[in-house]
């Protein structure tokens, strides 16, 4: 019973997405436009509310998945691409990119931002001769997030100010205007990563449990840990290349998809993650989109003003439990 | 008197590159006749007298207060990575000052600026009770994120604000980095009043707030209300953070880089840690204004992009600094 | 499966805490390592699982160096158990124990019978077949032990290496513990090395001991032979009593 609880919230939230907004369609209307092809139902699928909300579904899911990945690796719930500044870098490097007029494909803007973040993140906590603890990384991710968004507002303030705005919807993270081929990108970024992802079970079930277990099952610890660092940012990069840096989803998922699936064993925690990534964007979206008549919020506003009570609630826990 | 005087040697250096550095090169001698004769035809006095010389006072009165501020934050979280910007407090003012504007239309200045002080004192208690802060018990990480959280909070809600009105993008983006070149249209005298309060709760509470260090039991035997001095803190914080950023927006890390250098200088006695990090933080402002108005000629960098562009680097070295055995 | 050592030595920053050290470790056998804290017992362990590379020296599998052997290849004979391991939140004890299988399974193959009968064999092991669907929080601290060596079990090394398996358990559970270990290897033939602090127990429970001090090596064999006043002096710098043990007739060590 309890598993199909996230996917019956998925596709109970995809329908509402599709069913509300500016034009508004019954389940009957939309039904008969995607079996017949025509009416308000169809234009609605097609063109108007379909690629966005298949959009939110691919990124949302690649940003759960990311943070669950993070989250079991280092095993630490505030592990996160966005608390630890890579998806402000990837975001980053795409208005740099965009600002400076250069033609690259977007998304290896975002991975190439995201994954220079990264390493830099490695590299600023590494001390030599002693492990790095989780919470230093996400302590030094959150400075690299300060730098980064030091260089965003730099460059909103150079920019003239009608790129100024398009960038600044970039980095707060929105859905706004996407057309079929973000959401083919998303998802087949999505479906590469998450096969990637799949070879590296083994690996990351025993890094779970111990770092020295794992070298003593046959795991090679260090390059498991950077080949499964490096797809998590990556599915990251892939989401911000076709939403922006949406905060707090990718903090919020596992967590969240893990309680209301009861998952246990890895790969069912992992998908929950992915699961509840997509349910937590596509909520979020209808919700920016309906909170204001007459205005379209970015749904960073959205995951916002709930990821941060949620990181508030998170950390006070954490204190009881005495993790921090 | 002595620990003061490397401190005022270096503000006098940053008061001295404020008033040189600049798109516009004015010779020497201008400077004198501005004050003496200032002629109103001539270009050079212009400058000086309605850019260069808000600017200055602009940097000392921000600058001060978020040194002081930084040095009440850092001294009572007992928190090496405590600043106004990166608590969220800077984000609380910013929030109350934009939606104040909004609801408000275009009020006076002053009104506008005493519009940051609800939402100073608002983030500043929500992130010292959310953080534990306040018992002084909480870890450096704790605290951090509790700041991230309200910052990412207050900021959504303000471009929530922003992207209603669109044309004032425009001026937000501007004014969200922090800066001095709009010091002159702000009520600087006002602002400075503000921060002399503030610094002057805090200056008097010092002693108290030496004693609560030693922990609350002993702290009570020395006759001290603990209460009270944490309200006095968060006052004196409220105060100066929301004077500077009614004089130049929200301005992060120099409340974060100040208060260890100033410990450097002053010793061990509080009020003179506060007294030296006024100094430095003025100093450490118009150096960083002076530096952005530099470093790539025509344009200007902001100052707050200039202090944020030092001040990660130094968080991300302190970070690594916070052993495990400090996050409890 | 013999397992040795050959001129190890560890740089540990400028002090060197092993030095040309050369044990073996005899087939088939339960091994403990003794020594005083600091003297390089987990260090030995360490790096007799491959954990940590020596400064010099091998140590030798059947007389292959074990650096240059696949470490996958390497898991289906020798199995780790570090000290103190932390599982994840809520894992099933199950769960825990079927990880022990990642060694033996493919990419992409799937669980198969010989994989379950592993896994039951172990928590059978470990007597803890009916709390295999319990999350591992909910244990007491022995049964949360056993749980771990069932995982290492259901890895079906030859050769099974544990660094302080006894630490935080009180006596009752650390008998429990050895005792488990100990009747593993008399009956399927399971070499057993475990880095120990209680002499008594280590006498007790082990067919061969090696005693190391600050200064490298003092003794190695039978517990009584290694046991004695003066290897004791120089490997604690204590002064002691050695009697037999009024229940099983080893080695006890009383301090004078």
């Amino acid at each position: 019973m309890r598993a199909a609880v996230l996917p019956l919230a998925l596709v109970l939230a995809i329908l509402a997405s599709l069913m509300i907004g500016q034009l508004p369609v019954g389940p009957m209307a939309l039904l008969h436009g995607a079996l017949t092809g025509d009416g308000t139902g169809a234009l609605v699928l097609k063109v108007i509310r379909g690629p966005r909300v298949m959009t939110a579904v691919g990124a949302g899911a690649a940003l759960g998945l990311s943070g669950a990945l993070f989250q079991t690796l280092f095993r630490n719930p505030l592990a996160a691409p966005d608390i630890m500044g890579f998806t402000s870098g990837s975001g980053l490097a795409i208005v740099v990119a965009v600002a400076a007029g250069l033609t690259l494909p977007v998304p290896l803007v975002a991975a190439a931002g995201g994954l220079v973040a990264a390493v830099l993140v490695a590299l600023l906590a590494w001390r030599p001769g002693h492990s790095t603890p989780p919470l230093t990384l996400v302590l030094v991710g959150l400075g690299i997030g300060f730098a980064t968004s030091a260089l965003s507002s730099f460059a909103l303030t150079s920019l003239p100010l009608n790129e100024a705005a398009e960038a600044q919807r970039w980095l707060t993270g929105s859905l706004n205007a996407r057309a079929w081929d973000h959401a083919a990108q998303v998802w087949l970024a999505l479906a590469m990563l998450a096969v990637l992802a799949l070879s590296q079970l083994r690996p990351l079930e025993a890094l779970e449990l111990d770092s020295d277990l794992a070298t003593g099952l046959g795991i090679r610890a260090d390059r498991a840990r950077w080949a499964i660092a490096a797809i998590a940012v990556l599915l990251a990069a892939a989401a911000v290349a076709v939403a922006g840096p949406v905060p707090f989803v990718a903090l919020m998922a596992a967590p969240v998809g893990i309680r209301l699936a009861r998952a246990r064993d890895l790969k069912g925690r992992l998908m929950s993650g992915a699961m509840a990534g997509a349910l937590i964007l596509t909520l979020a979206d209808l919700a920016a989109q309906a909170a204001l008549p007459g205005v379209a919020l970015p749904v960073g506003v959205a995951t916002g003003l709930f990821g941060a009570p949620y990181l508030l609630w998170r950390l006070s826990r954490e204190m009881k439990k005495g993790g921090l | 008197m002595t620990r003061l005087l490397p401190a005022l040697l270096v503000l006098f250096l940053a008061v001295a590159a404020s008033l040189v550095a600049g798109a516009r090169a004015l010779p020497l001698v201008e400077y004198a006749r501005a004050f003496a004769a200032y002629d109103l035809a001539n270009p050079a006095h212009i400058t000086l007298m309605q850019i260069r010389i808000p600017r200055l006072l602009g940097g000392l009165v921000a600058g001060a207060a978020l040194g002081i501020a930084g040095t009440v934050m850092q001294t009572i979280t007992r928190n090496p990575l405590a600043d106004p910007g990166i608590l969220g407090i800077n984000a609380g003012a910013a929030f109350t000052l934009l939606l104040g504007g909004l609801l408000l239309g275009q009020p006076d200045a002053a009104t506008v600026t005493l519009l940051a002080l609800p939402g100073a004192a608002l983030a500043s208690a929500l992130v010292f009770m959310l953080g534990g802060g306040m018992r002084g018990d909480a870890g450096p990480v704790r605290l951090t994120l509790a700041g991230a959280a309200l910052n990412a909070m207050l900021l959504s809600l303000v471009s929530a604000i922003v992207l209603l009105r669109q044309e004032s993008l425009d001026v937000f983006r501007f004014w969200v980095a922090g800066s001095l070149a709009e010091a002159g249209a702000r009520p600087i005298l006002f602002m400075a009043l503000l921060a002399a309060g503030g610094g002057l709760v805090a200056l008097a509470a010092a002693p108290r707030i030496e004693a609560l260090l030693l922990g609350e039991a002993l702290s009570r035997g020395l006759g001290t209300r603990p209460g009270w001095v944490q309200a006095a803190a968060l006052v004196a914080v409220t105060l100066t953070t929301s004077a500077a950023v009614g004089v130049a927006g929200p301005i992060a890390f120099l409340g974060l880089i100040v208060p260890p250098i100033a410990r450097r200088f002053a010793g061990s006695s509080l009020r003179m840690q506060l007294l030296v990090s006024a100094l430095l933080g003025a100093a450490l402002l118009l150096m960083a204004d002076a530096l952005g108005r530099v470093v790539i000629p025509p344009s200007e960098v902001r100052a707050g992009i200039m202090t944020a562009l030092i001040g990660a680097p130094v968080f991300i070295w302190l970070a690594r600094r916070v052993r495990s055995g400090a996050f409890g | 499966m013999i397992l040795s050592t050959r001129a190890l030595s560890f740089g540990y920053g400028t002090r060197s805490v092993l030095r040309d050290l050369d044990v073996v470790i005899p087939e088939r056998r339960v091994t403990a390592i003794l020594g005083p804290n600091g003297c390089g017992k987990s260090t030995l362990l360490k790096a007799m699982a491959r954990l940590i590379r020596p400064a010099s020296g091998q140590v030798l599998l059947d007389g292959a160096d074990i650096r240059n052997q696949d470490t996958r290849a390497l898991a289906r004979r020798l199995a780790i158990l570090p000290q103190a391991p932390v599982a994840p939140e809520g894992i099933l004890v199950g769960d825990l124990v079927r990880r022990g299988r990642i060694p033996w399974r493919g990419l992409l193959s799937p669980w198969r019978a010989e994989d379950a009968r592993a896994c039951a064999a172990a928590l059978q092991a470990v007597g803890l077949t009916h709390l295999a669907h319990r999350p591992l929080d909910e244990l007491s601290g022995g049964q949360r032990q056993r749980a771990w060596i069932a995982l290492v079990l259901a890895q079906e090394p030859r050769l099974l290496l544990l660094d302080e398996p006894t630490t935080f358990l009180d006596l009752v559970h650390q008998v429990e513990v050895l005792s488990l270990l100990r009747r593993r290897n008399r009956e399927s033939g399971l070499t057993v090395v475990s880095v120990l602090h209680d002499m008594n127990l280590a006498a007790r429970f082990s067919d061969h001991l090696i005693l190391l001090g600050p200064q490298g090596l003092v003794a190695a064999g039978a517990p009584d032979l290694v046991l004695t006043p003066e290897s004791l002096h120089a490997a604690f710098g204590l002064r002691a009593v050695v009697q037999p043990d009024p229940v099983a007739g080893t080695p006890m060590v009383i301090p004078a």
